[in-house]
């Protein structure tokens, strides 16, 4: 086929191509720069790698964690802590909106309480999950499940009640009952909904867990991060940063990856 | 005569809100007997799809009865395709709701789409058709249940003018050779002078029938044809004059 387009198109094509090639230059060579900018400033001792790191620093500082052998470990527990804070979190939040999606006389009672726990400061439960939770990864699982559930219902009660009343009407008018109307019509309009409210509480688990590592932990890169923090290891805390960099740019990519698979809109 | 599909025997309904109460209809009588093409006209805001969603049994009346013998279909305003489902999931809609999903009723939608010009698009989404063309997959959509009776709550006026005179058409056509019912609710007076055999004439709210028409086009069911007429001004002119009395 492709020797069948025009001259023209054959240019716009390569326009588009040439763009996105620009793009990724730019993309690269902006952390590049940034990267050598702060390895020349800390090498030439305009400003002190005590305080600001350096990316060599940092490098070598992955590697000795890599090499005693702790590196995985700890990036090993904060990425399943988040995991399943994020999952229950997520799950949670759905069956809570779906709840009160169904029932008006609920959702109108509940209303007050959602809209004060999503308002309350979740860092201020953090005595509170200590002492009921202990100082293992239950007590950070569940801040970070604290985090994200109320972001989750919302965003869900949000996208099930801008449901198409015309919609919701014609499936009446067919006879339809309310699981139908729920299954034929709400959860799949939602889908594209769904798909975002996994973004925004990608960063919301990544909150949560790094929040409750610095309120309680024994491992982690919240711990690592508070513990070079008290020891003034900036080498530890940038390193831990970079990793969790990394680490939510992963996680993003997958909800990202899974929305390809799961939104087929043929809008071509 | 034939039997009667649908009946309002003295239709009352009142909307409650907390600011205080509206009757949208009061005393409304008629009927539509099998096979009819009937349009109900009335000046914006009596109450038009309050009518529809009564004859839908969406909604109980206040006072007075609707009685309807068989299924009813329902077509709205904009096609309401849903844009996640192909055209041919679409058109399975509602036997899926009504859990009439057997093999023999989805091959008989099938037909009808293949035979009203839908064949080629079964597989394609909504948003990959044109206005007229969705438009026409709604209709089948509505026919693939097989209702008793259609009830359409302005079903053309999404659509521009060109598209709208040819969906028109195309309605009328699909819907006279099925032998339908049809109750058509509309504030575009051409369109009922050109799709009904009757037309009721109501009043502003509260809707009350204020006239009633048997429109003679002898025979002439194309909608085209019979804007061409001149029996069609005649009635326009009448109609107007009766809308805005």
């Amino acid at each position: 086929m492709k020797h069948e387009f025009s001259k023209e198109h054959r240019q716009y094509l390569a326009r588009g191509r040439r763009n996105l090639a620009l793009v990724w230059i730019l993309r690269i060579g902006i952390l590049a720069l940034l990267l050598g900018i702060w390895e020349m400033v800390t090498a030439f001792g305009c400003v002190d790698p005590f305080l600001t790191s350096s990316p060599s620093r940092i490098a070598k500082t992955i590697a000795s964690l890599y090499l005693d052998g702790t590196l995985f470990y700890h990036i090993g527990v904060t990425l399943a802590e988040t995991m399943i804070g994020f999952v229950i979190a997520v799950a949670v939040g759905c069956a809570v909106a779906l709840l009160l999606w169904w029932s008006e006389t609920i959702r109108k009672t509940l209303e007050p309480y959602i809209v004060v726990l999503n308002a309350l400061p979740k860092i201020a439960l953090g005595p509170l999950i200590i002492i009921w939770f202990g100082t293992g990864s239950e007590a950070i699982v569940f801040m970070t499940v604290l985090v994200g559930v109320i972001v989750a219902t919302l965003h869900m009660l949000n996208a099930f009640m801008a449901t198409d009343e015309n919609k919701i009407l014609l499936l009446r008018s067919m006879g339809a009952n309310k699981f139908q109307i729920l299954f034929k019509l709400v959860i799949p309009s939602s889908l594209p909904s769904f798909i975002s409210m996994l973004k925004v509480n990608v960063g919301m688990a990544w909150i949560g867990s790094i929040m409750g590592e610095y309120i309680v932990s024994r491992a982690g890169l919240g711990y690592l991060i508070v513990y070079g923090g008290q020891v003034f290891k900036l080498d530890l805390v940038m390193s831990a940063t970079c990793i969790l960099c990394v680490l939510a740019a992963g996680m993003y990519a997958l909800v990202a990856l899974l929305e390809k698979l799961l939104v087929k809109d043929a809008k071509s | 005569m034939k039997n009667e599909i649908l009946r309002f025997e003295n239709v009352s309904l009142t909307y409650h809100t907390r600011r205080g109460e509206t009757t949208a209809a009061e005393n409304l009588t008629f009927s539509v007997r099998e096979g009819e093409f009937v349009a109900i006209i009335g000046p914006s805001g009596c109450g038009k799809t309050t009518l529809l969603s009564l004859a839908a049994g969406l909604l109980v009346p206040s006072s007075g009865e609707v009685t309807r013998h068989g299924t009813c279909g329902y077509m709205l305003q904009k096609d309401e395709l849903f844009p996640w489902r192909t055209i041919e999931k679409n058109i399975y809609l509602p036997l899926e709701i009504a859990r009439k999903n057997t093999a023999e009723r989805r091959k008989r939608a099938v037909e009808l789409a293949q035979k009203y010009g839908l064949g080629d698009f079964l597989q394609s989404y909504p948003p990959q058709l044109s206005g007229g063309m969705r438009q026409r997959a709604a209709l089948i959509r509505t026919l693939a249940a097989e209702p008793d009776i259609l009830l359409l709550d302005e079903p053309f006026s999404a659509l521009d003018y060109q598209t709208r005179l040819n969906v028109c058409d195309d309605v009328a056509a699909i819907i006279r050779s099925e032998k339908k019912t049809a109750l058509l609710i509309t504030h575009d007076i051409s369109e009922a002078v050109s799709l009904a055999d009757r037309v009721i004439v109501l009043t502003k709210r509260p809707a009350r029938v204020a006239y009633e028409h048997d429109l003679d086009f002898n025979e002439e069911t194309r909608p085209i044809k019979r804007r061409e007429k001149q029996q069609f001004s005649a009635w326009f002119e009448r109609l107007w004059k009766e809308l805005n009395a």
